[in-house]
C-alpha cells in the first residue's frame, strides 16, 4: 500500500532533456539492477522452499479427495472449507501431541539456556583452563548430525543393549530411560547434549563484545565474580538470550528426529508423539493428505504466533526497563 | 512371528526404519512395470507371506503364458504397506499385491485395490469360504481374494499341562481360574499373555464375544469400538491384567520371545498359521506344543473370531487383470500351490478354499505337533467364524492408537476400556477428514 502511495512523490518523470537528471537515473537504474541480481536468489529460494510448500499445504487443507457414502465409489477432488481443520482440532491425539511438546518446551528452553549462559559465563570468567579444547567439546555433540545424535542415545537408552542400563543393573539400580515418565526427560537430555555447546559458543561470542572497561569497574566498585557475572554480564547479552530462546522454541516445536527414532524401541512414544509426527503419520501411513496438510498449517499459525509472542513481550520488557532507567 | 534380535539386528532395524520410507517411494520404478512379450505375460507379485517364493517358482513351472515376477517385500506394518501406497502414488504398483484383511477397506477406498467383482469366477467364489469373502467384499463388490482365513486357536504346552495335571480349558471363566491356579503352582509362570502390541488379538476376542467394531450396513461408516461385547471382554482382561494372572508385554518382542522359549508362558493365542511361524522360531520346542479349540463364552453357541489371514488384491496399475486373476486363482485354490507353500516348512496357513483342506492335512509336518491333526481342528474352528465382521478405512491408524494406549496398560496406567475408547477418538477425525459419512451408535 505505502509503496503505490509513495510512487507520484518519488517517480515523477522529469523532462528527458535536462542531463544530470538522466545521470542520477541511470545511477539508480543501476543501483536497482544490482538489487535486484542480489535479491533474486532470496526470493527464488523464498518461494521455492518457503511460499510454494506452505500454499501447497494451504491448498490441500481446503481440498480433499472425496468418495461419498462408504467411499468405494470413484473420487473427486472438491472443496471441503474447514473439515479437515475441524477434523484435526478435534483429534485428542493431536491435540495431546501439542501438550507434549508444550510440556518438553517448559522442561527443554529454560535448562537450555540457562545451561548454556552459565557454560559460557564460566568460560568468559578465565575459571576454565585450556578454553579453546572446552570449547571445542562443547561444540563437538553439535557438529553430530541429530538422527546419529538419536542412535547413539537409542543405544544408550535401550534395556539389554545399553552399557548404562547395564552399569546401574549391577549397582542394582534399575532404571528405565524409555519409560513412561522418563521418556520426555530423556528426549531433553538428547536436545541438550545436541545443542548445549552450539548455544554456548553463541552466548560466548556475546561476551566477547562486553566492554572490558564496564567489568573493570563493576570490579573496582567491589563485585566479586558470581554477581559481575549476573547481575553486570547478563543484562549486557540480553539480546543473544532472547535470540538463543527464541530459535530453541521453533526448533523445539518442529521435535521429530529423536522421538521418531526412540518409538522404535519404547512405546511409550507413539507414532502421533509431537505433532511433527502426527503431519508424518497422517501423510504416509494414514494416506490422509488434507489432515496433514491442515495439521501444518496450525504447527506453523502456532510456531509464528509464539514467536511473534516472545518478540512482543521481550520488546515491551525492554522498552520498560528503559523508561525505568 | 516374533523374532530373536541381536544387538547388531536392532541396531541395523533403527537405522534402517526411517529411510525405508524414502527408499521404497524411489525403488518401485523397476520391478514394478508388467512387461508382455507376445508368448508371455509378466505380472509382478508382492508378497511378506512365507513360502511365496516356492509358491511362485511351482506357478512359473508349471505355466507358459503368465510367468510371475516375485518380490519379498517387508510385512505391512513393517513398511510394507507405506511401500505399497507410495508404489501406487507413483503409478507403478506391482499387479498383485498381499493385503491382509484388515487393510482390504483402507486400500479399496484408496482406489490401490481394484475392483474384481466382474473377474472373480463363480467356480472360485464357490470355493471360498463366504465368511472370509465377505471380509474382502463391501456393497456387492469384491476388491480382494482371500488366501487363508485364520480362526484363532489356544496354542499350549502340552508337557507342562501334564506335569502340573491342568486341563486344557474351554470356557473363557475356566480359563480365568486356570491362569489363577497358573500363577498359585509355578509363581514365575503364567498361562498366558496380554500382548500389548496386540489389537489384532483383542479384536479376534471381541469378535467373538459378539462386537461389531464397524458397521456399513446402513450406507454410512458405524464406528463402535467400546460396545458392549469389547467392554465385556476389556474388562475379562483387565481383571486377569489387574491381579498379576497373566503377563501384560508387547508380544513382538525379545521379552515374549524368552517368555514363551524359556516356557514361562503356557499358552498363545493366535491364528492357525501361528502353528507354522512357532515351528520355524523355536525348533527346539518341538513336541511340546498341542493346540485347541479357542475357549468359549457359551459352549452351546461356539464362535470363533479369526486372527491373521491374507487377500490378494489386484491393483489399479495392472495392465493384465486377466493374468493377474489367473496366478492369484491358482494360488488360492490349486493344491499344489498349497502343498508348495507348507514346502517351505514353515507356514501352517488354513486355505479359505475348504477343499484344499485335505491336502494341507497331508502336506503338513505334524511331527512338531506330536502327530496331532491340526488342520481338521482348524476346519472344526473355521466353521464357527462369527458371520458380520467389518473391519475399518483406517485399521493401521486405529490399531496404533489403541495399542499406545494399551501399552500404557502394561505400564500401570488406564484401562483397556479407556484403551478401546482412545481408538475410537483417534479413528473418527481420520474418517471425518476423508469425507466418510460416519456415525457413532454404539450397543
Amino acid at each position: 500500500m505505502t509503496a503505490t502511495t509513495q510512487r507520484p512523490v518519488t517517480a515523477p518523470a522529469p523532462p528527458p532533456a535536462a542531463s544530470a537528471p538522466r545521470a542520477r537515473r541511470t545511477a539508480r537504474r543501476r543501483r536497482l539492477t544490482a538489487c535486484g541480481v542480489l535479491m533474486t536468489p532470496f526470493f527464488a529460494l523464498l518461494a521455492t522452499v518457503f511460499l510454494v510448500p506452505v500454499g501447497t499445504a494451504v491448498y490441500l487443507s481446503f481440498y480433499s479427495d472425496d468418495q461419498p457414502g462408504l467411499g468405494f465409489g470413484p473420487e473427486q477432488t472438491v472443496f471441503v472449507g474447514l473439515r479437515s481443520y475441524a477434523a484435526v482440532l478435534t483429534d485428542p491425539t493431536f491435540l495431546g501431541g501439542l501438550g507434549t511438546v508444550a510440556l518438553y518446551c517448559l522442561v527443554y528452553i529454560p535448562l537450555m539456556v540457562a545451561g548454556a549462559l552459565a557454560l559460557a559465563l564460566l568460560l568468559d570468567s578465565g575459571v576454565v583452563r585450556l578454553r579453546a579444547w572446552a570449547q571445542l567439546g562443547l561444540f563437538l555433540p553439535h557438529a553430530v548430525p541429530g538422527i546419529i545424535a538419536a542412535l547413539i542415545w537409542l543405544y544408550l537408552y535401550t534395556p539389554g543393549i545399553s552399557p548404562v542400563v547395564d552399569l546401574f543393573a549391577r549397582a542394582d539400580i534399575t532404571i528405565d530411560f524409555l519409560g513412561l515418565h522418563t521418556v520426555l526427560p530423556s528426549l531433553v537430555n538428547i536436545a541438550l547434549w545436541s545443542n548445549l555447546g552450539y548455544n554456548t559458543v553463541v552466548f560466548y561470542a556475546a561476551l566477547q563484545a562486553v566492554p572490558r572497561e564496564v567489568i573493570e569497574a563493576a570490579v573496582v566498585d567491589g563485585a566479586g565474580p558470581v554477581r559481575t557475572a549476573l547481575q553486570v554480564k547478563t543484562p549486557l547479552v540480553r539480546a543473544s538470550i532472547v535470540m538463543v530462546a527464541m530459535f530453541t522454541l521453533i526448533w523445539s516445536l518442529q521435535l521429530f528426529t529423536e522421538p521418531m527414532l526412540l518409538s522404535q524401541s519404547s512405546p511409550m512414544i507413539n507414532s502421533r508423539f509431537s505433532p511433527s509426527m502426527y503431519i508424518y503419520d497422517a501423510a504416509f501411513t494414514r494416506n490422509n493428505y488434507s489432515l496433514a496438510a491442515a495439521a501444518s498449517v496450525v504447527l506453523l499459525v502456532c510456531t509464528i504466533a509464539l514467536s511473534y509472542g516472545v518478540t512482543r513481550l521481550t520488546s515491551r520488557t525492554d522498552s520498560a526497563a528503559r523508561e525505568a532507567r | 512371528m516374533p523374532g530373536r534380535r541381536s544387538r547388531r539386528s536392532v541396531l541395523a532395524a533403527m537405522t534402517a526404519a526411517p529411510l525405508t520410507g524414502a527408499v521404497s517411494a524411489c525403488s518401485g520404478g523397476g520391478g514394478g512395470r508388467s512387461r508382455s512379450t507376445s508368448k508371455t505375460t509378466r505380472i509382478t507379485f508382492w508378497s511378506a507371506l512365507r513360502g511365496s517364493r516356492e509358491v511362485v517358482d511351482a506357478f512359473n513351472r508349471t505355466h507358459d503364458r503368465v510367468q510371475v515376477d516375485f518380490q519379498q517385500i517387508p510385512a505391512g506394518g513393517q513398511g510394507g504397506y507405506a511401500k505399497l501406497s507410495n508404489a501406487a502414488r507413483a503409478g507403478n504398483a506391482p499387479d498383485v499385491a498381499t493385503i491382509e484383511y484388515p487393510q482390504v477397506p483402507g486400500f479399496a477406498i484408496d482406489g490401490v485395490a481394484r475392483d474384481i467383482t466382474g473377474l472373480l469366477s463363480d467356480a472360485l467364489r464357490a470355493r471360498l469360504l463366504p465368511q472370509a469373502l465377505g471380509l474382502t467384499t463391501f456393497q456387492g463388490r469384491t476388491f480382494s481374494v482371500p488366501l487363508d482365513v485364520e480362526p484363532m486357536v489356544l496354542h499350549y504346552r502340552a508337557d507342562l499341562f501334564e506335569r502340573y495335571g491342568f486341563r486344557v480349558p474351554r470356557t473363557w471363566e475356566e480359563f480365568a481360574e486356570l491362569a489363577a491356579a497358573v500363577r498359585r503352582r509355578a509363581p514365575e509362570r503364567r498361562l498366558a499373555l496380554f500382548p500389548t502390541d496386540g489389537m489384532p488379538h483383542f479384536a479376534a476376542w471381541a469378535w467373538q464375544a459378539g462386537a461389531h467394531w464397524f458397521d456399513t450396513s446402513r450406507g454410512a461408516w458405524n464406528v463402535s469400538l467400546a460396545d458392549a461385547p469389547t467392554r465385556r471382554v476389556a474388562a475379562y482382561w483387565q481383571r486377569l491384567i489387574d491381579r498379576g494372572d497373566v503377563f501384560a508385554n508387547g508380544v513382538e518382542s525379545r521379552q515374549a520371545d524368552a517368555q514363551i522359549g524359556d516356557g514361562l508362558v503356557l499358552t498363545r493365542l493366535s491364528g492357525a498359521w501361528d502353528a507354522g511361524a512357532q515351528m520355524k522360531a523355536r525348533p527346539a520346542q518341538k513336541g511340546r506344543w498341542r493346540i485347541a479349540p479357542l475357549p468359549q463364552w457359551d459352549e452351546k453357541r461356539p464362535y470363533v473370531g479369526t486372527h491373521g489371514g491374507s487377500t490378494f488384491a489386484v491393483t489399479k496399475d495392472c495392465r493384465h487383470p486377466e493374468a493377474a486373476m489367473e496366478f492369484i486363482e491358482w494360488q488360492v485354490s490349486h493344491p499344489d500351490a498349497l502343498r508348495a507353500r507348507l514346502s517351505s516348512g514353515t507356514s501352517s496357513q488354513y486355505p479359505a478354499a475348504s477343499a484344499l483342506v485335505a491336502v494341507g492335512r497331508e502336506a503338513f509336518d505334524r511331527s512338531y505337533y506330536g502327530g496331532q491333526d491340526i488342520y481338521t481342528l482348524f476346519r472344526q474352528e473355521a466353521a464357527k467364524i462369527r458371520d458380520g465382521w467389518v473391519w475399518g478405512p483406517r485399521m493401521s491408524a486405529t490399531q496404533k492408537v489403541m495399542q499406545d494406549a494399551f501399552a500404557r496398560v502394561g505400564a500401570g496406567q488406564g484401562s483397556l476400556v479407556d484403551a478401546v475408547r482412545a481408538a475410537q477418538d483417534g479413528t473418527m477425525p481420520d474418517l471425518r477428514a476423508l469425507g466418510l459419512t460416519t456415525t457413532q451408535h454404539s450397543t
